[in-house]
């Protein structure tokens, strides 16, 4: 019971103070109040330091997040304005074009391990000093430097039917290839591109997990006479659970927000809408057709998603982590 | 956990349930300092555009000398999201570009209706139809935008056929395409990577298809999905991806510009185009010269059907409801509209003006036969659509090249697309 302790202490002070005879007792109660005041503002301080990040966190991300989300409850064009409840959020379960985007949600979702696979066994062949691992190391990371424009004209113009890949193939007798125009093969191939833009950051993040990893283990495994999947799959993914974790979840999120130039530039969402992601969508709702909230209706799923997405990604690693 | 579960819930239905519609400025609030008018265009930023906005400036600079005017150019292809923002918070430009049809159809809650003040201009200007709204004008027209095919008169020699005389029917058109293809040139040059291409197709070919009756009935919103004419031009769409008349792989083409790229490089004999701003004469003229670039009227495909040029205003400018002063807003409008500066704008920027008056007789032939229909013309089907039947019809397109869906089905799904908005 602190609290008991502290109440008769103070109080003796006040007494002191007001028949004015123990001055020692009121010296010792103002240094006492003062210590009060020194701890008070220790208590404080946190809260005023935090308080700008807190504020910028407040203003400028939650607030608006929760205008949108209010907003997408609101209706369009002639009903501006008007509450219309969950009307947005059932014209979206209703359109075919969304329900493809979400499709193609899962579809990234499904070739994560793939885009995660490839700078991560890239990364170990560096590691493992294959021939010519230092120029690898420079041109594996050069695509990671292009902007998704850039990197979305260059193979426009490769994969053009007309294109350099297509006579590649005609010379050695394959019938040419639609990549962009055949609603089968347009989402791989944009995702492929994708992939290929942007492995070279989960490829640095990787050679920097490694540079963690205790040597000692791979060569024990070498004397006992493991294989290199071996090593792979017994030392080095377990050795490297935490990056891998992160090069999942930053890989995702990358691949749910940061395809739109490429989309934008490749496919515009085409062919047939086979390449629409709900980031395009909510472009093409708020920008061309003039339907603001139920953008916002669209971008309030996608966040949903991704935080589903991503908490689920982070149990499960973690869960995986702590098996190995 | 449990209990933060249960707040977002309560949060979710909160603003669910309670409906705050409060985050759209549905009420005007009055922008702009006083004496100073704000232009939002995607024009003004363009070299080419400068004389024209010189000449305009000018002009109303004699009205109205004490007011300033200053115009924005955004990037045209945020152009719409970025004023789709304005309009929400009922803060921004007091004048804007617009392009005609549904783009200004569905913002004109955010319009000043200007019938009482272009009165005076409604004969000299063509193009009004795309920018009015149940009987109101909401924009006047700058440049008139519209849908000639075009045809490369060299293409037509190295195969034997009159330059002079160009295909009048179908029939005749699929002859002279069968004649092209011999000599290594496909009949059309068609992007429709984004779509765009079924609305050229569909604007481009209808007067040769759809009776008189049926072309004015589209264009006064009675659109008879059901008519076999109607549907013969969907059909016509697929027997041309069927039969290898476009240029291979279609749905990865872009229209702009690698489709008249195939054009103006001599690999497609045929590319339905249009009249202002680019894929037009004068960007053609870049490869093709003037005498061997021609334009041909759409091939008659139904009988007694009388074809005449597709066209709508292109682009207008209209006055924002929050503006101080419509008047003076809409005198800014008309200055811009005026001939001299309109003159600037066919011969620097490579456009139709809307003004009929303009002297083009220097542009070459193809110029001087698109202004000679502009008489007889028609506003263009596709423009009288909402942008989201647009966005289905050009999704609808690709999947009919791709031979996944009917002509049946594609037509049903319009109609009821149609209908519902």
């Amino acid at each position: 019971m602190p609290i008991g302790e502290v109440q008769p202490s103070v109080r003796p002070a006040r007494v002191g103070r007001t028949d004015g005879a123990a001055g020692a007792a009121t010296r010792r109660g103002v240094a006492r109040s003062r210590r009060g005041r020194g701890m008070r503002s220790e208590r404080l301080a946190p809260y005023v330091l935090l308080a700008p990040a807190v504020l910028i966190i407040v203003l400028l991300r939650l607030y608006p997040l929760l205008l949108g989300v209010n907003f997408s409850f609101t209706g369009d064009g002639e009903r501006n304005g008007v509450a219309v409840g969950l009307d947005n959020y059932l014209e979206l379960l209703r359109d075919p074009l969304f329900r493809t985007a979400l499709g193609n949600v899962g579809l990234l979702v499904l070739l994560l391990p793939v885009a995660v696979a490839i700078p991560g066994l890239l990364a170990t062949f560096i590691y493992l000093r294959v021939p010519g691992h230092r120029l690898y190391r420079s041109v594996y990371f050069f695509p990671a430097v292009l902007s998704p424009v850039i990197v979305g004209a260059i193979f426009n113009l490769l994969l053009a039917f007309d294109g350099p890949v297509n006579a590649v193939l005609g010379s050695v007798g394959v019938g040419a290839v639609d990549w962009l125009g055949d609603p089968d093969v347009a989402m791989f191939v944009v995702v492929g591109v994708h992939v290929w833009a942007t492995f070279g950051m989960g490829l640095v993040v990787f050679l920097a997990g490694f540079a963690t990893l205790d040597s000692a283990l791979l060569d024990a495994a070498r004397v006992d006479g493991a294989s290199l999947p071996q090593v792979i799959w017994h030392v080095i993914v377990p050795g490297l659970s935490r990056t891998i974790q992160f090069v999942f979840v930053t890989t995702m999120i990358g691949m749910l927000t940061s395809m739109f130039g490429l989309l934008y530039v490749m496919t515009s969402g085409g062919p047939e809408g086979s390449t629409y992601l709900p980031e395009y969508y909510i472009w093409i709702q708020q920008g061309q057709m003039n339907r603001p909230a139920l953008a916002s209706a669209a971008s309030t799923v996608l966040f949903v998603i991704m935080l589903v997405v991503g908490l689920l990604q982070i149990k499960l690693l973690k869960r995986a982590a702590r098996e190995v | 956990m449990k209990q933060r579960a249960m707040w977002s819930a309560v949060l979710v239905a909160g603003l669910a349930l309670a409906g705050c519609g409060s985050a759209t400025g549905s009420d005007s609030s009055p922008s702009g300092s006083e004496g100073k008018l704000v232009v939002w265009d995607w024009k003004s930023g363009e070299a080419s555009a400068a004389p024209y906005l010189e000449k305009a400036k000018a002009d109303f600079a004699k009205k109205h000398p004490d007011v300033t005017v200053e115009f924005v150019a955004q990037p045209f292809d945020q152009y719409y999201t970025l004023l789709g923002a304005a309009i929400q918070s009922g803060k921004g430009p007091d004048v804007m570009l617009f392009n005609g049809g549904g783009q200004i159809r569905d913002r004109v809650d955010a319009l000043v209706p200007l019938d009482e003040y272009v009165a005076e201009d409604r004969q000299r200007l063509a193009g009004w139809d795309a920018f009015t709204k149940e009987g109101k004008v909401y924009a006047s027209p700058v440049t008139l935008q519209g849908h000639p095919i075009y045809y490369n008169k060299a293409i037509y020699e190295k195969a034997g056929l009159d330059p002079a005389g160009p295909a009048t029917t179908w029939s005749k058109l699929l002859a002279d395409c069968a004649a092209i293809a011999k000599v290594g040139a496909k009949c059309f040059a068609l992007g429709n990577k984004e779509g765009a291409g079924i609305q050229f197709w569909l604007s481009g070919l209808a007067s040769g298809v759809l009776t008189a009756t049926e072309y004015d009935d589209w264009i006064a919103g009675r659109r008879d999905w059901t008519s076999p004419n109607v549907k013969r031009i969907f059909q016509l769409w697929k027997e041309a991806g069927d039969a290898g008349l476009n240029n291979e792989g279609a749905n990865s083409t872009a229209m702009f510009n690698d489709s008249f790229a195939l054009f103006q490089s001599g690999k497609a004999a045929h590319v339905i185009g249009l009249m202002s701003d680019v894929g037009h004469w004068k960007d053609f003229g870049e490869f093709l010269t003037p005498d061997k670039l021609g334009v041909m009227d759409a091939p008659v495909v139904t009988a007694g059907t009388t074809p005449s040029l597709p066209y709508d205003g292109g682009i207008g400018y209209g006055v924002a409801r929050w503006t101080k002063d419509p008047k003076v807003a809409a005198d800014l409008v008309r200055a811009l509209t005026s001939t001299d500066a309109l003159k600037a704008f066919y011969a620097d920027a490579g456009a139709i003006a809307a003004d009929t008056t303009v002297d083009v007789s220097q542009g070459g032939p193809a110029v001087a036969a698109i202004v000679s229909e502009i008489k007889g013309g028609k506003p263009a089907l596709h423009v009288a659509l909402s942008s989201k039947t647009l966005d289905l019809m050009g999704r609808l397109s690709q999947q009919l090249l791709g031979g996944s869906i009917t002509v049946d089905e594609v037509v049903k799904q319009l109609a009821a697309s149609d209908r519902a908005g």
